[in-house]
């Protein structure tokens, strides 16, 4: 049992050293031997063992002698645990590789993989401009589509058969960092795409109702608007005449949507649309469900990918 | 000047030189090698780094000179009578298999060799059983390890052209009483041939006193560079026998049909020499008579006798050669039941950095006879020191506590 264990960790130490190479070749031929039901002949358990007694001999006689003892249990022992990390290991690349987090979708649990948990990170919803209820926690397992009415959601391909529903706002550093990814995303695969957007900074909430008549005027420039402020620099979102120009720029009448945004009717619609989005109970944005499933937080490029197409995307 | 004071002209030994002190008691595989001798052979290579005996120039001259004095010393330390039957070799093993290749050897011929021999006094005569069809008997050694006298008198009784015996085993210490063996054998009319590469770090050995035809020796035995070796023939048998290795430097002509051979020993020193290597063994030889034969055997019984009345009480100790340290030189052999020896080994080590050998030390045969696994030996030259024997007792106890 000691080879395998052994083979296992000096292999990956003699990634970087050629001494721990020399050793795991021996504690690889050695567990080859013992697999064919032959005796290791390298004594590769031998030498490990002494040089480990002989280096704990001289600190404790005692815990020398227990180890000498007792070293085929430890080393079962050892075994056993480095099996059942192996199986953690696995699950937990596979889960990163799936969900970005080891722990499974939406766990902000530690991750060797994402160790500043930047795919779990989202931007507070909870003193914006339209501050999401208190009673709904950040676990994740409240996030639901049931009962919500999509019918007030911007929405784009809407004869695909998957369904992408993307809760954001222009100027949440997560969802900008997410955007691109899923802009391409929906390139790519054409799912039927939901935008709600829904302002976490009082000063850009006006946004919401210029977006909500842009929308209601012209849908394919509702899209372009959204590519425009979520490339503009965050600092300007907040600036009236920035955004006038950019609506100018996309060949509306800025002064007829910014009339259309002071209208009380698009204050009352835009409620609405937000009253839905907490319908979702999410908790922070970026929050996207694909195909009703829930992702929180700016998640690689894969994980979306792999929601909507399954686990080999690049082979379609 | 008491033996370990030589300690200062071993680099390892120097604690300027190793962070790590060592306690090496592993002579009987290899000996360290003082600075003298590390000099001897740098001067070679920074100074007259050249050929001997081929070329005419300044440093092929002195390269010559330093040859011949090397030869000369060699012949010296071994009491030849001429510097002729002085003949470089690799090692040991090289020498014997010499004279098993080069020595006219017919179908029939009987070689006898003893219970314990280093493979290298052991597997050229398998082969020749093998290749010339001679006769190979074995002479086992008594229970205590000790040489069969009369075992020996009856053995060569049925005709023998060649004894060839370990002259001290480098499995137990155990030295042999060669004068008698050489006198008996000569009476039947069998030639001997000695393997001293145990013998000659730790006896003065004199190859006319002793009448011995041939006799091997190891340089990395004598404080010499590994790589080296000497074998010693006398003139008449060196001169009627063909040369084993032949080629460049064995050959005063040559036509594309013949060739005429130099005479001994150049005939049997086939290619370029290791020159540096045998200017350094001519100094080591030079070195160890400076230390005095005398002095070493006594430094190897006060450390031997450390290392045995300091485990005489252990379980499961078994020694390996006879109870007596004055009859072992240096070497300490032995195993403990259920202990694997290179776990051992390994711990002495790791424990204390003490360097032994462990293992069946090339004499697996008598090893598999005796159903023996293996075994330690602690082997102490005269450059260790009483402390370090000690400290050798120490934790062999500390491990036997252990395991």
């Amino acid at each position: 049992m000691f080879c395998i264990v052994a083979a296992v960790v000096l292999s990956i130490l003699g990634i970087f050293s050629a001494a721990n190479r020399r050793l795991a070749k021996e504690a690889l031929d050695c567990v080859f031997r013992r697999i064919t039901f032959r005796p290791c002949n390298t004594g590769f358990d031998e030498k490990m063992k002494a040089k480990i007694l002989g280096k704990m001999i001289n600190r404790s006689e005692g815990t020398a002698r227990f180890l000498n003892k007792n070293f085929e249990v430890l080393a079962w022992i050892f075994f056993v645990l480095m099996l059942v990390s192996s199986v953690f290991l696995v699950r937990s690349l596979y889960l990163f590789y799936t969900t970005g987090s080891c722990n499974g979708a939406n766990d902000a649990g530690f991750c060797v993989f994402d160790p500043t948990g930047e795919h779990n990170e989202t931007s507070s919803t909870a003193e914006g401009a339209c501050p999401v209820p208190a009673n709904i926690t950040d676990e994740g397992g409240g996030l639901t589509l049931n009962g919500v009415d999509l019918n007030l959601w911007p929405v784009k391909n809407t004869e695909s058969e998957d369904q992408f529903i993307f809760i954001g706002c222009y100027s949440c550093d997560y969802t900008r960092k997410v955007y691109p990814d899923i802009r391409r995303l929906v390139d790519e695969f054409q799912p039927e795409f939901f935008f709600g957007e829904y302002p976490t900074k009082l000063k850009t909430d006006y946004l919401s109702r210029i977006g909500y008549c842009v929308y209601n005027q012209d849908q394919e420039k509702y899209w372009h608007m959204n590519d425009a402020f979520f490339a503009q620099d965050i600092a300007f979102l907040e600036d009236v005449s920035a955004t006038h120009a950019i609506l100018t720029n996309l060949g509306l009448d800025a002064d007829d949507i910014e009339a259309c945004a002071a209208e009380p009717e698009t204050e009352e619609e835009v409620q609405n649309l937000f009253e839905e989005i907490r319908n979702t109970n999410f908790y922070g944005t970026p929050t996207i469900f694909i195909n009703g499933e829930p992702l929180v937080g700016p998640k690689p490029f894969r994980v979306y990918a792999i929601q909507l197409e399954g686990l080999f995307y690049w082979l379609k | 000047m008491a033996t370990h004071d030589y300690r200062i002209d071993f680099p390892i030994l120097n604690p300027q030189n190793n962070d790590k002190p060592i306690i090496y008691l592993d002579t009987a595989c290899q000996s360290l090698r003082p600075r003298q001798v590390i000099e001897a052979m740098n001067r070679y290579y920074t100074k007259f780094p050249a050929c001997s005996g081929r070329s005419n120039h300044q440093l092929a001259a002195t390269v010559t000179r330093l040859m011949d004095e090397a030869r000369q010393q060699m012949a010296r330390f071994l009491g030849a009578s001429r510097m002729e039957e002085i003949v470089f070799t690799r090692n040991t093993t090289e020498a014997i298999n010499l004279v098993a290749n080069a020595y006219d050897f017919q179908t029939g011929d009987t070689v006898l060799i003893g219970g314990k021999e280093h493979n290298s006094n052991l597997i050229p005569w398998q082969m020749l059983v093998k290749r010339r069809g001679i006769h190979l008997k074995i002479l086992p050694p008594l229970s205590d390890g000790s040489f069969d006298l009369p075992g020996f008198e009856q053995a060569i009784s049925g005709g023998v052209k060649l004894v060839s015996f370990g002259y001290t085993s480098n499995l137990d210490g155990v030295t042999l009483p060669v004068e008698q063996i050489i006198k008996l054998a000569h009476k039947r009319g069998a030639l001997v041939m000695l393997d001293a590469a145990q013998a000659a770090p730790q006896r003065k050995v004199n190859v006319r006193a002793l009448d011995v035809d041939f006799l091997a020796l190891s340089g990395h035995k004598i404080l010499g560079p590994s790589g080296t070796g000497v074998l010693y023939g006398k003139y008449k048998l060196l001169d009627a026998m063909n040369p084993f290795m032949v080629g460049g430097d064995t050959v005063a002509t040559s036509t594309y049909e013949t060739c005429e051979f130099l005479p001994v020993p150049e005939k049997y020193e086939a290619g370029l020499q290791d020159y540096a290597g045998v200017i350094g063994l001519g100094e080591a030889a030079r070195y160890l008579q400076a230390v005095g034969f005398d002095a070493i055997q006594k430094q190897e019984l006060l450390l031997n006798k450390i290392m045995t009345e300091g485990t005489i009480d252990m379980q499961g100790l078994h020694l390996i050669g006879p109870a007596d340290p004055a009859l072992r030189s240096g070497i300490f052999t032995f195993y403990i039941d259920g202990i694997d020896s290179h776990r051992i080994a390994l711990m002495l080590d790791q424990m204390a950095n003490i360097c032994v050998r462990s293992g069946q030390h090339c004499v697996h045969s008598w090893f598999n006879a005796n159903g023996i696994k293996g075994s330690v030996r602690a082997s102490a030259y005269f450059y260790n020191t009483e402390e370090e024997a000690e400290l050798f007792v120490e934790n062999l106890i500390k491990i036997r506590k252990v395991l």
